[in-house]
Parts: C-alpha cells; structure tokens; sequence
C-alpha cells in the first residue's frame, strides 16, 4: 500500500520536473541568438515574427509565419531555424512525428544542433522510447555542458535520470540523479528540491531507505527556504509517509499537519489571491475612472491645442494675404507710374503738337488778314492785275490752312479710335485724278507739270479716305518741295502679284539721309519744326504713315539732295474673283 | 440713250446747287431736290429715279440715313444711292453701313469725286464691280437698264428697246429702234447678266430681243424683227423656238 502511495508521489514528482527542464530553455542565451539573428535580417519580416511568436510561446502564429518564411526561399541558416521553431511548436502540439520530421530536415552544420539532439531526445522520451532517447540525450550532452548553463545541465540530467529509472537502471539512474549540477547547485530553486525529491524517491524504490530518507529530509531541509506551497507540501508530505514507514507516527503526524498546513495555506493563498485580484479589479476600475478623466482633459486639452493651431494658420492666412496685397499694391503702382510717365510723354508730344499746330494757324490766318487789308486797299485804287493775284494769294492760303486743319482732324479721329475704316476696291488711277483736281490751281500756278501714269486696270483693296488723306499729304509735298517748272509723277510698278507698288515721283529739293530716317522714325514723335519756312509740322507724314500701315501697305522713301524723292508705296491688290 | 435722273436730297441749298451744276455739266438730269424726310419719300415715288444723292444729315438729324433704310425696306423699289456726309463718326457710319448696297463721299468734294460715287454706287447695286474704270468694260446691266459708261458720265438705256446685239469680240454693237452703238462687254457676261427668256441667242454672236420678233422664216433661216431688221438664224441655236408660243 505504502509503496503504491511512493511511486503515485514519485509520479507526481516527475511530470513537472521533466515540464521544468524544458521551459528553462527558451529563457536563455539561445533565445538571445535568435532575438539577434532576427536583428540581423531585419529585411525578413515573416523570420522576425516566427521568432518574436516563438519566444511568445504562441506556437500556432510560430507554425505560420515560419511556413511563410521558408515558402519565400531564405538562406539556409534561415531555413534551418525555422525548422528548428516548428519542430519545437510541433512538439509543443504533441505531434510528435511531424516534429521529428521537422528536426530531420535540420542539418548537423546548424551552430545549435546540439538543441536538436536534445529535443529528439524529448521526443523519444514522450513516446516511452527510453533508450533512444538517452542515446540522443548524450548526443548533446558534451555541448550542453559547454554551455555551462546550470539549469540546462541539470534538466538534461534530469531526463536522462529518468529515462534510466524507467528503464529500472536504477544504478544509472543513481548515477545521474546524483550529479552535482542538480543536487548542490549555487542557488537553490524549485528544481534543486525537485531533484532530491527524485533522487529520494529512487532510492525508496531500492528499499535504502536511509539514503531516501537522507534526500527527502534534504529536500524538506531546501523547501523551507523557499515559498512554493505546493513543493513545501510535498517535502512535508513525502517525510510525512517516511516517518509513517518508520512508524514514527508522532512525527508523521507533525508533517501530515504541516503538509495539511501548507495545503491551507495555499487554500489561504488562493482566497488571498481571489482577494488580491478583487482588489486589483477594483484598482482596475479605479484606474480606468482615471483614465477616462484623463482623457476628458486630453480632449480638453486637444480642443484647446486645435484652436491655438487654427488661430496660428489663421494669422498666418491673414499675413501672407496682406503682403501678397502688399505686393499687388507696389506692382500696380509701378504700372501706374511707367502708364504716367507714357502719358506725360504723349500729353508732351501733343502740346508740342498743338503749339506748333496753332502757330501755323495763327500765322495762316494773319497772312490772310494782311492780305485781306491789302486786298481792299487794291480795291480802291482799282489795280485789277493785282487784285486777282492777291485773290489767288489768300486761296493757296486757305487751302493750305484747310489741309492742315484736315489733317488735324483725321490725326485726332486716328488717335481717338474714332475714324471709321472700310476697305473696298478702289480705282486706283480715278483716285489719283480726283485728288490732282483739287491741286490744279497750285500746279499751275508753279508751272509744274503733272502726269498721272498710273494703270487704269489697278484696282487696290484700300480704305478711300484713307487713301486720299495719304495721296493729298504726298502730292502736297511733292509741289510744296518742287521748284516752279518741275514735274510730279504718279506711277506704278507690277513687283508682286498681290501688291501694287505706287511711286510718286517729283524733282524737288529732295532731302538726306538724316531727314529720311527721322521721317520714318516710328513712334509718334513728331518732327521737330527746323529754321526753313517750308518744312511743316510732321504731321501730315505721321498721319500718312499710320494710314498705310493700316491699310497693310508699306512706305519707303528714296532721295538725293536737289535732285528729287521718290515715294514708294505698297497696297494690297483687289482679288480679281476668277 | 437717255440721260440718268438724279435724285438729290439735301438741305443746304448752296451744296444742292454746287451738285446741281456738276451733274447737269456731266449730262445727268436732276429731276428733284428734297430738303427733308417727307420730301425725298414723296419725290422717289412720284419720279423716275435712278441714283439717289443723300445727305446723311438733314436739318441735324440722320434722317438721310432713315430715308435709305425706308426704301430699302420695299424689295424692287430701292436704287443705287450715294451718302453725302462731313462726317467721319463712327456711329453713324456703322448705322449708314447697314443699308447695303453702301457708298459714301466725305465733304468736301470735287466734280471728280461725285461722279466716281455715283459710278461706284452704280456697280456696287447691281453687283458688277470694276466696271466703268476697267478698260475691258463699260457697262453695268440692271433688270430695266443697260447703264453705259460715256466719257465722265453714264448713260442708260431701256432694256425693252434693244431689238438686238451683235457681239464682235470685246465689243458689242447695240440696235435699238432709234440707233446703234458700241458697248464694250464680252458675250459671256452680257448673256449671263441679260433675262434668259427675254434675250435668246439666234447665231454664235447674235442675241435677240424676242419681243422684238415679228416674223420667222424658218426656210430661210431668217428672223425678221420690228423696223425690218432681218437676222440669221443658226441651226444650233433654233431650240429656243420650242419655248415659244407660235401661232399659226
């Protein structure tokens, strides 16, 4: 009966012993060498979540990502770990076979094969295959021990001891449980009594007893020091069923009671605990209250952080806007002081225009009225000869203040976009003739002879006033610049099949170069009035210049001092339809 | 050939009696001179016109202006005109553009410049522009008129008077009841211009008044017109024969 009792209390010894040896393992310097092959290939996210799940002890997300790691086709020092972590999670599920399958596959080059052997072994121990599994235990025994890691030297110990002893080797079972590792480690664990628990329990099977009693009371000895209630019960309960054997019930009972003790107190620790945790919830709650005050704030706080930050970008908004505007501001008056100063320009030109236009006048009309005394002075004496000449005298006058006067007119319609513009066909030759009608006086009064060679079969596409505001100018300054008994003539020259080339031709006193440019001078600047009486205003050569261009025809001018100028004018033929 | 009769409205007589004396110095007759609106309306009616002169203002108003959109408004009854105006206002010449056929003259103007208005408004009406300064041509057909270049004026001549025209060349010999002339038109364009129905070509260069016809020998290839013309009847040409209504 007692016996019976022994080996159900050695059994309940062993499980966690061989459940201890194992856990011990992944705490250590192997699970640092995997923490830092996982740093090292940063770049394999699968390997670094198998390892991460592995520590974890998650063994179904190890099994996952470990399966993604080696389907994306790693290194080899990658793949073998991860066989490494499945065949450990397998083992972890109790599927053996596939967790040797998963440890074959590992090649004996792998730095921690050693781990392998040890976990082979494992396995042949789950499935009672003692022997092999010592076999395999001894594979990795010489590493482990380099190792020198003191629970791992003693889990593998352990195991190995209890393989022995379920084969009934006691001796050798003896051998093992007897190891220094377990039995006077520097620091005393769980283990440590565990161990002599084991080692108590051997001997009790062998009947020596005294060696037994020796390691239970060792172990009790040990479990006092520490304060896992369930081993002190154990120890107390194991020398309780000793000293029972020895029928030493008085002390039997003393360790029943203190076993019964430490029952309670672990019954105590329970409700202590429940306490604890009631407590702890409660704390809990208190906290979360906290919390959510907390957050209250936060949100307050935010709420108020936000407004600052609106206010900020607001602030901001409003400042760039202002120098924007700023800058639109200082650009619109830079526009506005270069629009002044065109305008001082022109309003200059304009003056300077209308001083010399009213000077003309003014000395037009004075002449007229000269002439107008003279006349009625002649009057009375009855000198009929120079009384027609003074009659012709004041018409060249008027005419030529009208001329003026028109061009004025026509400068001012120009300039104010008033001046109505229509192009047609116009015949060229009739054109000329009506203008040559209005100039027959001063033609013949200056003897000049005037011809008119132009082809009657020209047709141009022109405005017709235009064109007779630029004629008149051009004729009035082919006589104006004609000596008495010169010639003027109009003519045309075929260039170009969609232009006509108009030249008016005179022998007058012609003018230079400099004066040629400054006729053709763009810009609207006239030209400045020189000493001679006979130069005008410039007016009428603007004008003319601005019609052409209008009417898409072009000028030029050829001269030479004292021998005559040749106008030369383009204008855009009429398109004879077919 | 007659003389064309002129249609003045204007309200400054010295201007009118100035237009006065160059038209009838260059053989046009004035048959009337209006002041105002009313007037130049009653006159049109009343009269046989067939140039109009108008002075865009009358009395200040545009009303010369109004007076060319009224008639232009009755289809058949509007007549080449001129607008006489000192003017160069935009407004009023974008308003005065609007009654199409449009020519202008600006005052001041020269005898020149009135009769190549007139001439030019001549063409532009009847749509045959670059008529009367051409060498090629001097003639501008109308519905009612043949109007002929002479000299520095124009002439018109009653289409239903034609009895017919004998094409030589550029040239075209016209033979009324009262006389013969020379005009010069290509055949082309006078058989183009002239009513198809009216004017039927007889021979390669003959077009003949049909109403003029008063007897057709078909033996003799012969037309015979009023005043005892007789003319050649081409083979290739006797189709028109069929469009008419012969009796007998």
């Amino acid at each position: 009966m007692i016996q019976k009792i022994h080996n159900f209390l050695l059994l309940f010894v062993f499980l966690p012993s061989i459940a201890l040896s194992q856990q011990e393992k992944g705490s250590d310097y192997f699970s640092i060498a995997i923490q830092k092959k996982a740093q090292s290939y940063k770049s394999e996210i699968n390997f670094k979540k198998a390892q991460y799940f592995f520590l974890k002890e998650e063994w179904d997300s190890t099994l996952v990502y470990s399966m993604k790691q080696l389907n994306s086709n790693s290194d080899l020092e990658i793949k073998e770990y991860c066989h490494y972590f499945r065949g450990f999670s397998l083992k972890k599920k109790s599927l053996y076979t596939e967790a040797l399958i998963e440890f074959d596959l590992i090649n004996k080059s792998f730095q921690y094969y050693y781990l392998v052997d040890y976990n082979i072994g494992h396995l042949f121990h789950f499935e009672k295959k003692f022997k092999k599994a010592i076999l395999y235990f001894l594979k990795a025994e010489t590493e482990i021990l380099n190792h020198k890691d003191e629970s791992e030297i003693a889990g593998l110990y352990t195991n190995i001891g209890i393989c022995y002893l379920h084969l009934n080797q006691f001796s050798k079972a003896e051998f093992y449980f007897k190891k220094d590792a377990l039995l006077n480690p520097k620091q005393i664990t769980k283990s440590v009594i565990r161990s002599n628990i084991n080692i108590a329990g051997l001997y009790y099977e062998q009947y020596k007893d005294k060696q037994a009693i020796y390691y239970f009371k060792k172990a009790y000895t040990l479990s006092k020091n520490i304060k896992d209630f369930d081993l002190k019960q154990t120890a107390a309960f194991n020398m309780a069923v000793v000293e029972e054997n020895r029928s030493n019930y008085k002390k039997a009972l003393a360790y029943r009671k203190e076993a019964e003790d430490w029952k309670d107190s672990l019954n105590n620790q329970n409700k202590i605990w429940a306490v604890a945790d009631y407590e702890k919830k409660f704390a809990v709650a208190q906290k979360q209250k906290q919390i959510k005050v907390l957050e209250v704030e936060n949100k307050l706080k935010n709420t108020q952080r936000n407004g600052f930050f609106f206010a900020a970008i607001g602030l901001l908004l409003i400042l760039t806007g202002g120098v924007y505007l700023y800058g639109q501001k200082v650009k619109n008056t830079k526009i506005i002081v270069l629009q002044k100063n065109k305008l001082d320009e022109l309003n200059a030109t304009k003056d300077q225009l209308f001083s010399i236009v009213s000077h003309d006048l003014r000395s037009s009309v004075n002449a007229l009225k000269t002439s107008n005394a003279k006349l009625s002075a002649t009057l009375e004496t009855k000198n009929y000869d120079e009384l027609n000449q003074l009659i012709i005298q004041n018409s060249t006058i008027a005419n030529g203040a009208y001329s003026l006067l028109d061009n004025l007119l026509h400068w001012a319609m120009l300039q104010t976009k008033q001046l109505y513009f229509h192009k047609e066909s116009v015949h060229l030759y009739s054109v000329i003739q009506q203008i040559e009608y209005n100039y027959k006086p001063l033609i013949l009064d200056k003897a000049i002879t005037f011809e008119n060679s132009v082809s009657k079969n020209i047709f141009i596409f022109v405005d017709l006033d235009s064109l007779k505001i630029i004629l008149r100018n051009l004729l009035d300054n082919a006589i104006k610049f004609s000596d008495e008994n010169g010639t003027v003539n109009f003519y045309t020259q075929e260039t170009d099949p969609d232009f006509c080339e108009l030249i008016i031709h005179d022998n007058g006193i012609g003018m230079n170069e400099n004066t040629i440019k400054e006729l053709l001078q763009e810009g609207e600047i006239l030209a400045k009035k020189n000493n001679s009486e006979i130069i005008g205003t410039g007016l009428g050569m603007q004008l003319c210049k601005q019609m052409i261009k209008k009417n898409s025809g072009t000028i030029a001018i050829e001269s030479e001092l004292n021998k005559g100028t040749k106008m030369i004018l383009t204008f855009p033929k009429t398109r004879t339809n077919g | 050939m007659d003389n064309i009769n002129v249609l003045i409205i204007e309200d400054t007589p010295e201007q009118s009696d100035a237009l006065i004396k160059v038209l009838t110095e260059n053989n046009y007759t004035v048959t009337g001179v209006a002041t105002n609106f009313a007037d130049a309306l009653k006159l049109f009616y009343e009269s046989t016109v067939e140039i109009i002169i108008i002075d865009v203002f009358l009395d200040g108003k545009p009303d010369g202006i109004t007076f060319a959109e009224t008639i232009n408004i009755i289809p058949n009854s509007s007549k080449p005109f001129v607008f006489l105006t000192s003017s160069q206002d935009r407004q009023i010449f974008e308003r005065a553009k609007l009654t199409k056929p449009f020519s202008f003259l600006m005052k001041p103007f020269n005898e020149l410049e009135i009769l190549y208005a007139i001439e030019m408004a001549v063409e532009k009406f009847y749509a045959q522009t670059n008529v009367f300064m051409s060498e090629e041509q001097d003639t501008v057909i109308s519905n009612d008129y043949l109007f002929i270049k002479k000299k520095n004026s124009l002439k018109k001549v009653a289409l239903n008077e034609i009895l017919y025209i004998e094409v030589e060349e550029r040239y075209c010999n016209i033979i009324t009841e009262k006389e013969k002339f020379v005009i010069q038109i290509s055949l082309t364009k006078i058989s183009n211009l002239l009513d198809k129905n009216k004017f039927v070509k007889t021979h390669r260069n003959t077009i003949v008044n049909t109403d003029k016809i008063e007897e057709i020998i078909l033996a003799d290839n012969l037309i015979i017109l009023k005043g005892d013309h007789k003319i050649n009847l081409s083979d290739t040409y006797k189709d028109f024969l069929k469009k008419m209504n012969i009796l007998s």
